[in-house]
């Protein structure tokens, strides 16, 4: 076998082409930009962390505990995930 | 699946290096971020207590006008190696006298270790025996000060930055460029577009994935700079120069607060991802055909 034949078939070993790799599920929801279920996770815990600051800097110092923001939070979470 | 297998083998080593001295470091954080920590306080324990520290993070004015001069120094710094950058790097996609000498002097302050780029910056501006008061005093009367005036301390830090960050963005555009194909060009020059029409309809499309990786690196890089500001002007005068990195340091280190500064570490964090995020949002997600 010559170099450039062991080169090509351990290229086919390693799969540097992804050929056979299962196409990314990718969701077209209510989002603006396509996401796979990562991303919505993502998305939601971006949310999840802003809410709570805004709520300890602007809210809570009125009265509502966090944990209803927590509450939207997840609630928010749950919608962007399944149909985001 | 067999060269699955092969991939996973072949990461394995890597990924239990970023397991080990990424991830579990991050954990550790998050974990300190909810307690009152002081090693030296009278009560040296860790206690929980809940988001408290986050609870105190949105009320900390000092650290709200830190992320203020961090967005201003971030911007101008950016925007600058960015424009600095593609300049040179055009200049040095053409021929000229000296041009290899230039291109390694020019790539020297990469090497060096931000800790030394503070030194000698410091050594620089230091009024009566710094070269750049002296020059500035003889050529237009201005009295430098970065020890007395905060917009000069800022525009210090911010070219220093500069002086130290732009030949990375010089390399990576000249990569861009180097293997742009020539034909775009020459069917361009055909058609009789002009240079403006050139560099906006074919230059800046085609290198634009090497602009985007730039600008995170560099963005991300500019959000934690501590060491050089530090020894340049340690945050001051006042809080000029206090950028979030010198913040957490000074919470951390000299006042030992090791939960509020691990709090405050998160959201650094936390705001680094959120605005890379949203770039990659803006400029090269992939939109939904829907919407």
């Amino acid at each position: 076998m010559t170099d450039l034949e062991e080169l090509g078939d351990m290229d086919e070993k390693l799969n540097l082409h992804e050929t056979d790799a299962p196409p990314e599920e990718t969701k077209t929801g209510f989002l603006p930009i396509q996401t796979n279920w990562f991303d919505r996770l993502f998305i939601s815990v971006v949310i999840w962390v802003a809410l709570s600051l805004i709520w300890f800097r602007f809210i809570e110092p009125f009265g509502p505990s966090i944990w209803i923001s927590n509450a939207i939070a997840l609630a928010l979470a749950v919608l962007i995930i399944t149909k985001g | 699946m067999h060269s699955n297998k092969l991939g996973w083998l072949l990461l394995a080593p890597t990924l239990l290096v970023l397991f080990f001295f990424g991830v579990l470091p991050f954990i550790y954080v998050v974990y300190v971020s909810f307690h009152q920590w002081n090693p030296f306080a009278v009560n040296p324990d860790m206690v929980f207590n809940w988001a408290e520290n986050y609870r105190r993070v949105v009320f900390d004015t000092q650290f709200l006008a830190s992320l203020g001069v961090t967005a201003a120094f971030v911007f101008f710094a950016v925007i600058s190696e960015l424009i600095l950058g593609y300049l040179l790097a055009q200049a040095f996609m053409k021929d000229f006298p000296g041009k290899a000498i230039f291109r390694t002097i020019h790539t020297l302050p990469l090497i060096m270790a931000p800790i030394i780029v503070g030194s000698i910056w410091k050594l620089m501006t230091t009024p009566s025996i710094g070269i750049i008061p002296n020059l500035l005093d003889s050529w237009f009367g201005y009295d430098l000060n970065i020890g007395q005036s905060a917009i000069a301390a800022f525009i210090t830090t911010v070219v220093m930055d500069i002086w130290h960050w732009t030949p990375l963005v010089t390399l990576t555009l000249i990569a861009a460029l180097v293997s742009l194909p020539p034909d775009p060009f020459e069917q361009a020059q055909i058609d009789g577009a002009n240079k403006r029409q050139i560099f906006w309809h074919i230059t800046l499309p085609m290198i634009r994935p090497a602009i985007l990786a730039t600008v995170f690196i560099r963005l991300m890089d500019a959000l934690r700079t501590v060491d050089e500001v530090l020894m340049l002007t340690g945050g001051g005068p006042g809080s000029a120069t206090r950028y979030v990195g010198v913040h957490i340091f000074k919470e951390v280190f000299p006042r030992t607060n090791y939960g509020y500064g691990s709090a405050i570490s998160v959201i650094v964090l936390y705001l680094t991802i959120v605005v890379c995020w949203l770039l990659y949002v803006g400029l090269i997600a992939p939109r939904n055909k829907k919407g």
